[in-house]
């Protein structure tokens, strides 16, 4: 089984916690999933197949032109609208520590 | 004496209309979130759309520093959280670079430098943080700005050759056309590893990681310092420690930012919301014709087939454009040692003079070409070519014409003016026969017409008469 | 029952008004308040733009596509204040078609569930009978359409979001071709699988909404060129000779024989019986041995390919530029507040466990590996479809279940039968649930997986089983008994 301390790192990087019987419930689910995954790595041949990312090839996609499209532009009052803290029209936050 | 291994991750911001995955502007402006669309801004439900250009000038690059191509168009989610980065990853390239195992000629001194490049991927810069006392600001304006980021492999060995590669760099992207990689609007940034290897030892040193330093001074000093910080560590039976450090510019000193206690997992994937595109031959094709000689060739050209000086040459690939100014005088009949030191002492010289770009610049290659072969051919003084030179770009006229029209610049030079009337001998046997064996004197204002007609009504014609009759008097007593 | 075509009509033939029908459909929502189906309800009908079959009908847009100006929640409290600035291309498309919306509809959160019960605002209750669910991510949509609330209501669906309630609920369930519609503005639970689907009464309002819907946009690079084809103009094309093809074994119900589950095999009878009726339209269907391995790998490599996109997708909802502001004094410290906060337990267990699937150690056993299962059960569906038109399957091994048999916790009983529509996503193969028959007073469905590309046989066979089914007669039917 997992450890939870280490699916707690793992919830720390993702900025979050839950609480221990949560961990208890995700380390349950863990097994399963882990057992499905392990019956998986169990196919013939898995190796050589090349993972798939997208449902199918596609074949006319297309890059896009480099224009401007000013009506994709927000005015600054819709770019700060969402957010709750707002400075000199930019989104004020705690003192980033580089 | 301990080896000094450095490797260099350059960003270079990509000169383009839009950004990179969404149609705002990439426009380097001072105002905050003015350049912001729902996709810059990370909302929820939006979608990257990749930029055609950026990706043609990221494989123009790559391919000016000699890098293979990929097949198709693939980009990658790098997930980290930060402030800065509004969706939580940032769009890169990871399975497919736009370039890989390339490499860059430059001279440091007189000797040439290669510096391999492992490799160059397209992705998209963060949004700007702003730091107050207790709290930071974010402007997301140049949140998905196209980015190049160029990583060498470690084989650069002293803080001139790392600024001597950086300097080049730039030339390539400024000969491309890729971007402006002014270092001032923060378009060129520069991650430096550094590490140092006892001589003799096969195995790298412990590196230590200085990152976004902005200028290129900055990267010689950082380097410097680390190396002294670095070598009085290991003399004190120390080890170095494995770390990120931060280049303070005031002080010249580098900190320790944070440890590298275990390296960030990125959880890389493939960006499922752009298809791979495919690169045609022919598109590579296409962008492969756009590349023109860059610096360090045609600094070869000129000296080994020009004859020019190191330094001459130096100074004129140092801009494209002068460069190619340069070699349309060239074009236009002048010899090269010629157009080169015209180039250098007079078009550089004015152009910092009046403070303006080439293109603001009145003399074209052309009348530039028209003035030394003049002088070249001993039809104008120097003194008079650079002075009819000046007169054109201040009044921006041709320069032949004020030599045809002004009279005030005649030609007063006896020995351009001898040349002329020497010709004007040579091509009139009859009219000297007339002044020789028929003693027609007056036949010697016949020449001076003609001295005057072959000199654009440059010559003095008093000193043109006097040559000519000193000409036409030698015929007598021969 | 009610059709786009029968609101047309009414609409046109002046027996009712597009206000009317608004606030008549505000009215039901307040008639049903218990089956939660809207997290926001419009106070006023929008201004009307364009004119089309649709316009003037009100419907149900579920709560994780972007409405400027209106609430956006993706039934989570970590958007329970967002109020979107832009538009995503299918309301935008619907507005330009004159259709109108009523407002948004409750949802599993961030729609990351198949029950129904999971989002912010409370559990959906199936309108059939409010003591079962009605299914998810897309159940208030779902049951706007049970309900008689709007005709059409528009989901997504990454599994099975919109086909699974459709088929609790007894209504018509499309995803289209991937890349068919346009994915901007819907909120990315796992973008490659992600499609916009949508609950209508029939058949043929799926197609209509599909011709209005459809068509490359500039804003998703995923999205395919315009076919030019009218997929209403086809479904009255002959059906002859077509052939679908099922699952061996999982679709018999004697291979759950230890389960004793009587649901579980009238609903299976109910699908043979199904099948029968289908083959008198000339339709061949024959049942195919599908390698069991890969069957069963269906359901992980799903959770492994959607949670791991997911973590990833939603890294963006950290309170900072949008959403509840955390506490804290540096910003790791707000963001790990307003995400804490902000996400459920389910949601969390989630991420977490898309995460350690993404990390560098258990990428190839876990993330590629399931990404090469993805790819050999797409191969094996595309050589069948060389074969044959179409996959029949049944939508569920049962009908809606009560509250209390609920969960989305990972259990290997009938792992096949419940999750064989992933494949659809998989693939991104259109894909329609049907409505087949009564089994407990509840309705049971056939959902039919196509070719990449061909929507309109899919929706062409689908239309004319519907008809020889005829559904409705089955419902009225099964409510005399009752």
């Amino acid at each position: 089984m997992i450890e939870k301390e280490y699916l707690k790192k793992l919830a720390g990087k993702l900025m979050f916690d839950m609480n221990d019987e949560e961990y208890e419930t995700l380390q349950k689910e863990f097994d399963v999933i882990l057992k499905n995954m392990d019956r998986i790595a169990q196919i013939p041949d898995l190796k050589n197949v090349t993972p798939m990312t997208f449902p199918y090839v596609h074949e006319t996609a297309k890059l896009r032109e480099d224009k401007v499209e000013e009506d994709v532009v927000l005015s600054v009052g819709n770019v700060l609208k969402n957010s709750k803290h707002n400075v000199h029209d930019q989104v004020k936050l705690p003192k980033v520590v580089e | 004496m301990r080896k000094v291994v450095i490797g260099l991750e350059v960003h270079c911001e990509v000169m383009t209309h839009s950004k990179n995955f969404s149609a705002s502007p990439n426009e380097y402006t001072m105002t905050p979130n003015i350049h912001v669309s729902p996709v810059d801004l990370g909302l929820p439900g939006i979608l990257p759309v990749a930029n055609k250009e950026a990706v043609r000038k990221a494989l123009k690059t790559a391919m000016a520093l000699h890098c293979e191509n990929p097949d198709e168009v693939i980009f990658d989610r790098k997930n980290y959280f930060y402030p800065d980065l509004p969706k939580g990853y940032q769009i890169t390239q990871v399975t497919k670079p736009c370039g890989v195992r390339g490499y860059l000629d430059f001279y440091v001194e007189d000797k040439v430098k290669r510096v391999e490049i492992h490799q160059l991927h397209l992705e998209e810069d963060t949004a700007s943080l702003e730091h107050y006392n207790n709290f930071s600001l974010i402007d997301y304006n140049r949140s998905g700005i196209p980015l190049m980021e160029i990583v060498t492999e470690p084989c650069i060995e002293s803080s001139d050759e790392a600024v001597a590669f950086l300097e080049t760099l730039r030339s390539v992207f400024l000969y491309l056309e890729v971007s402006e990689a002014a270092s001032d609007k923060g378009q060129m940034r520069c991650d430096v590893n550094i590490s140092l290897k006892e001589e003799g030892e096969t195995k790298l040193g412990t590196k230590v990681e200085m990152k976004n330093i902005n200028s290129f001074s900055n990267v010689h000093d950082a380097i410097e310092y680390e190396i002294k910080r670095q070598n009085e560590v290991l003399d004190h039976g120390e080890k170095v420690v494995q770390e990120t450090r931060r280049f303070d510019d005031t002080t010249g000193k580098t900190f320790s930012m944070r440890e590298k206690v275990d390296a960030i997992d990125y959880k890389y994937f493939v960006e499922p919301n752009i298809p791979p595109v495919k690169i045609t031959k022919e598109f590579l094709e296409e962008i492969r014709q756009e590349i023109p000689p860059l610096a360090f060739s045609r600094m070869n050209k000129y000296m080994e087939e020009y004859g020019l000086s190191r330094y001459d040459a130096t100074i004129l690939v140092k801009e494209k454009k002068i460069s190619d100014y340069f070699e349309e005088v060239i074009k236009n009949g002048a010899s090269y040692k010629s157009a080169s030191s015209w180039v250098i002492s007079l078009v550089l010289a004015s152009l910092n003079k009046l403070e303006i770009s080439l293109e603001e610049f009145f003399l074209t290659p052309k009348m530039l070409a028209d003035v030394i072969n003049l002088v070249d051919n001993n039809k104008l003084s120097m003194d008079h070519g650079k002075k009819i030179i000046y007169q054109a770009i201040k009044e921006k006229r041709n320069p032949i014409e004020i030599i045809e029209e002004n009279h005030l610049e005649k030609i007063e030079d006896q020995n351009v003016i001898l040349n002329y009337a020497q010709e004007a001998i040579e091509e009139n046997p009859e009219q000297v026969r007339q002044y020789v064996e028929e003693g027609k004197d007056y036949i010697a204002n016949f020449f001076v017409g003609k001295v005057m007609q072959k000199s654009r009504r440059q010559a003095d014609p008093k000193i043109a008469l006097e040559m000519i009759k000193q000409e036409l008097e030698k015929r007598k007593n021969r | 029952m009610k059709t786009i075509k029968s609101y047309r009509k009414e609409l046109d033939d002046g027996k009712v008004t597009s206000e009317e029908l608004f606030q008549e459909a505000r009215k039901k929502i307040l008639e049903n308040k218990e089956i939660n189906a809207y997290v926001t309800v419009l106070e006023e009908k929008e201004e009307q733009e364009g004119n089309s079959i649709l316009k003037g009908i009100p419907y149900g847009l579920k709560d994780n596509f972007s409405t400027k100006g209106i609430l956006t929640t993706a039934s989570s409290n970590i958007l329970k204040d967002y109020v979107p600035v832009y538009d995503a291309t299918v309301y935008k498309k619907l507005k330009a078609s004159g259709a109108v919306l009523l407002g948004k509809t409750t949802m599993d959160e961030l729609a990351m569930g198949g029950t129904g019960t999971t989002g912010h605002t409370g559990v959906v209750r199936n309108p059939l009978d409010p003591s079962r669910l009605i299914g998810g991510s897309s159940a208030g949509s779902c049951a706007s359409v049970v309900a008689g609330i709007t005709p059409f209501a528009i989901g997504s669906d990454t599994g099975d979001s919109v086909r699974k309630p459709a088929s609790y609920g007894g209504v018509v369930g499309f995803k289209p071709t991937y890349g068919r519609i346009s994915r901007y503005g819907l909120f990315a639970f796992a973008s490659s699988m992600d499609h916009v689907a949508y609950f209508t009464n029939t058949t043929e309002d799926a197609a209509i909404l599909t011709d209005i819907l459809k068509g490359p946009d500039k804003m998703d690079m995923t999205t395919l060129e315009d076919d030019g084809k009218k997929y209403t103009e086809t479904l009255e094309n002959d059906v002859t000779g077509r052939k679908l093809f099922y699952f061996k074994d999982v679709t018999n119900p004697s291979y759950y024989q230890d389960k004793k589950d009587p649901i579980l095999t009238e609903t299976l009878t109910k699908f043979h019986e199904t099948i029968e009726k289908i083959k008198t339209l000339g339709i061949e269907v024959e049942e195919v041995d599908f390698d069991k391995n890969l069957l069963t790998a269906i359901y992980p490599a799903y959770m492994t390919i959607s949670c791991a996109e997911a973590t990833s997708n939603n890294a963006n909802l950290t309170g900072i530029q949008f959403g509840p502001r955390g506490e804290g004094d540096t910003p790791d410290e707000i963001m790990m507040d307003a995400r804490t906060k902000g996400f459920s337990e389910l949601i969390k267990r989630r991420f977490i466990l898309g995460s350690y699937i993404l990390q560098k150690e258990n990428q190839e056993k876990l993330f590629l590996n399931a990404g090469r299962v993805r790819r050999l059960i797409v191969d094996k569906m595309t050589e069948l479809f060389q074969t044959y038109d179409g996959l029949i399957m049944p939508a569920s091994g049962g009908i809606a279940p009560h509250f209390e048999d609920a969960s989305d916790a990972l259990s290997d009983a009938y792992l096949i039968l419940e999750n064989h529509m992933a494949i659809g996503n998989f693939g991104g193969f259109p894909s329609i649930t049907i409505p087949s028959g009564i089994v407990h007073q509840m309705p049971v469905a056939i959902n039919i997986t196509g070719r990449v590309l061909e929507d309109d046989v899919v929706l062409n066979i689908a239309h004319q089983i519907e008809k020889k089914l005829n559904f409705q007669k089955i419902k009225e039917e099964a409510r005399c008994e009752k």
